[in-house]
């Protein structure tokens, strides 16, 4: 029996060795890598400065055209994350201050995202590489993960937790530094589709009190970052459009961009424009803004 | 508690512990903690269904004492279609009444009349298809007098419900386990030794290349109306490779948590998809099944005596019932007949014992036609496959049609947000690691086992699949 609890004692240690081997391979691969997302690119790169970057959802990621901003003589990049949520978006911004990013303006783009605290699973898992190694990405989640000790302690658990994300096959693009499409366009992600029998229902959604968004403006307001926040289109045919309005309630200083571009031609699907819609879009902003 | 859950890797050690450490005494307190262990193992899917693990035990218990000790031949017939039909009535009423009566209202509609089947929708009670038939096979055995009844209860107990085997298998003989519970197990290094290599190979198959054939298999299966011939052809393999990892993975713990107990169960595949004919990969699957099916109705209605046609009913017989044993679904049906007509031409030609000896390979003639021989055979349990794992005999008709006439071959992306070729060198790295360990249970043991260890530990963590749970497919039968 002795006998066989060395060799369980063995096959534990092989486990933890082999554990703390992959955890530091990934961790140094995702932390040399710049171009597989945003998130990464961010953290590792520092000193950059923007007139003006664009943040958000798919709504932002889809809907800001980065290009109209340059072709006006403005630094421009869309920091949009399709899916994220306000909590993944508020760390991002504080993460560019932390990698001394010099930001003037800060198009935000606040809309169907600021109905719960919530947060986005896949966007998460963006950030976990650098949990063990950026304080501020730990400090972050310290309070937000229900799970942080084992993630940040537990050698290779973040990397099973969020396998999809930035499991092996993610791992081996970033060291085949394979290019993502997610910094192309300067951040922006056009859809070029025109979509077809569109509807959508928001009278289940109501907008609330938003922490992360609140923690935005305070970054902002510090680092003396022009801050705008936009509400961006939806279709025609969207139940409880007054979903927008609602909005304005909590937070009057959001700009209602909603009814900005009506046409069906211009969306892609219901709560995503397309590339010509979203110029339209930009070009209204930049009138109004810049 | 699955094998490959966290629950399950804290009460392995425990149980394990208690066993050698604690309970050590004599083979009744091994068996007994052995029996709790098992009755809390099995409680944790649904503690009801503890009261059906129970009564079987006794009815098959009890009635083979019965049938032992009746007078006349009369009698113990009566006991053993007595103990066969309630057996097997908890088998259909739990697994098949609801297939029957709506397969039924279908008939009478299509000569229409209208019916309105009384469905139960009852939840399959985990492993029953399992330790039905290996009750069954006890009480059988006892009426040929194969075996005399065993009078202790504790060890009858425990040969019914070991937790190892208890929810999928392998289907157990008395004559092979009884023995080994009867006795004082002691403390064996290199069986346990064995045990944890089995266990970590077993893991490998279920949660690296099972699961990672399953999010494209599924990926592919779920949406074949818009696939290519690439894809249908890849996610017909995916499956492939992933019933095999999944349930070979689970007999491999089985019989390595098995070992970890000092007991031996029945092996349960050996390498199937590197079968040169049909026979061969029945030789090679589910073995406890097959060898099952063969003792307990095969040979008793008259084998391959009686000539070509009683060869090809009973042929014919044993494979619809092996379908129709996997699940209540037409599907199955399909696919044990598929199997059958496979083997026909083999059993026609008395050719389905011709590859009964181990693979030989070389630089010559006979090796390519023994590759060649491999691969059609791997093609025929493939396509079979599609019926065992489409939702209808029409998804899996439109799957091959589509598969065969669509000759688009291109690199599509699925529904999981991974191309259709990304597993393919993960499959054939896992296929060459078993065509090299052919001859041995798992791959891990031997020379620089500890590299292999630590290899296979790495490809755990590395490559399996954590977030998208997927229970073992054999616990649904």
């Amino acid at each position: 029996m002795k006998q066989f609890l060395i060799f369980i004692g063995k096959i534990l240690i092989a486990l933890l060795a082999s554990a703390l081997i992959l955890d530091f391979g990934y961790t140094y691969i995702y932390s040399n890598s710049i171009g597989r997302n945003k998130v990464e690119n961010v953290i590792n790169t520092n000193n950059k400065k923007f007139d003006v970057i664009m943040m958000g959802s798919s709504r932002a990621n889809n809907h800001f055209v980065s290009q109209l901003f340059i072709d006006k003589g403005y630094k421009a990049f869309n920091y949009g994350i399709s899916g994220s949520k306000l909590q993944e978006t508020a760390l991002l911004l504080q993460l560019m201050i932390n990698n001394d990013y010099e930001i003037k303006n800060l198009i935000l783009e606040v809309d169907l995202n600021i109905n719960s605290d919530s947060f986005s699973f896949g966007n998460q898992a963006k950030y976990m590489p650098f949990i063990t190694t950026n304080s501020l990405v730990s400090n972050y989640y310290q309070n937000k993960l229900s799970d942080y000790n084992y993630v940040k302690y537990i050698p290779f658990y973040r990397y099973i937790k969020y396998e999809p994300q930035i499991g092996f096959r993610e791992m081996f693009f970033s060291l085949i530094k394979r290019p993502s499409n997610s910094l192309h366009n300067y951040g922006l992600f056009p859809l070029m589709n025109e979509g077809k029998n569109m509807s959508h229902d928001l009278t289940d959604k109501t907008p609330k009190r938003n922490l992360s968004y609140e923690l935005i403006k305070k970054t902002c307001k510090e680092n003396n970052i022009k801050l705008i926040v936009v509400t961006t289109p939806v279709c025609e045919n969207t139940k409880g459009i007054d979903y927008f309005r609602k909005i304005n309630t909590i937070y009057p200083e959001i700009l209602n961009y909603e009814n900005s571009v009506v046409e069906d031609k211009y969306f892609s699907s219901c709560g995503h424009l397309n590339y010509e819609g979203a110029k339209l879009l930009t070009s209204k902003i930049i009138n109004d803004f810049f | 508690m699955f094998f490959n859950s966290l629950s399950f890797a804290i009460f392995l050690p425990i149980v394990f512990l208690l066993y050698w450490l604690v309970f050590n005494k004599n083979k009744t307190t091994q068996n007994a903690v052995l029996i709790v262990a098992s009755y809390y193992f099995y409680s944790c899917w649904d503690w009801r269904f503890l009261f059906l693990l129970v009564f079987s035990t006794l009815l098959d218990y009890f009635s083979a004492i019965m049938m032992e000790n009746s007078s006349s031949d009369k009698k113990r017939k009566l006991w053993l279609w007595i103990t066969i039909g309630i057996n097997l009535g908890f088998l259909g009423v739990f697994k098949y009444y609801d297939f029957f009566a709506q397969s039924f209202a279908d008939l009478l509609q299509g000569f229409g009349f209208q019916a309105n089947p009384v469905l139960l929708k009852l939840i399959l009670p985990v492993g029953i298809s399992f330790y039905t038939f290996h009750g069954l096979s006890y009480v059988i055995d006892i009426y040929y007098k194969r075996i005399t009844a065993e009078r202790n209860f504790i060890d009858y107990s425990l040969f019914v419900s070991y937790f190892p085997l208890l929810v999928a298998g392998p289907i157990e003989r008395a004559t092979h386990l009884l023995p080994q519970v009867k006795i004082k197990r002691h403390f064996n290094f290199e069986k346990a030794k064995e045990g944890v290599y089995q266990i970590i190979w077993g893991l490998v198959k279920k949660v690296v290349i099972a699961d990672s054939c399953a999010t494209y298999a599924n990926a592919v299966f779920d949406n074949y109306e818009s696939m290519n011939s690439l894809s249908l052809a890849l996610g017909a393999v995916y499956f492939a490779f992933q019933i095999y990892g999944d349930f070979s993975g689970y007999s491999d713990i089985a019989l390595g948590t098995s070992k970890l107990f000092g007991i031996d169960l029945l092996k349960n595949f050996n390498y199937p998809y590197f079968s040169r004919d049909i026979a061969e990969f029945w030789r090679r699957w589910h073995i406890s099944l097959s060898s099952w099916f063969r003792d307990y109705l095969y040979i008793p209605l008259g084998g391959s005596q009686g000539g070509m046609w009683m060869k090809v009913r009973n042929t014919f017989i044993i494979f619809l019932v092996s379908g129709f044993w996997h699940g209540a679904n037409w599907t199955f049906i399909i696919w044990g007949l598929l199997n059958a007509i496979y083997f026909l031409p083999l059993l026609l030609q008395n050719k389905n014992r011709s590859n009964m000896g181990e693979i030989e390979m070389g630089w010559d003639l006979g090796s390519v036609k023994t590759i060649l021989n491999i691969l059609g055979t791997f093609a025929l349990t493939t396509i079979a496959w599609i019926f065992f794992r489409a939702k209808s005999i029409s998804e899996a008709v439109g799957y091959i049609q589509k598969m065969v006439t669509d000759l688009h071959f291109k690199s599509e992306y699925l529904s999981n947000e991974r191309y259709n070729f990304e597993l393919v060198l993960l499959v054939l790295a896992f296929v060459v690691v078993e065509w090299f360990n052919r001859s041995k249970v798992e791959p891990l043991s031997g020379k620089a086992s500890w590299v292999k260890v630590t290899l296979a530990i790495m490809a755990l963590l590395a490559l399996g699949v954590y977030s998208d749970y997927k229970e073992f497919i054999y616990f649904q039968f």
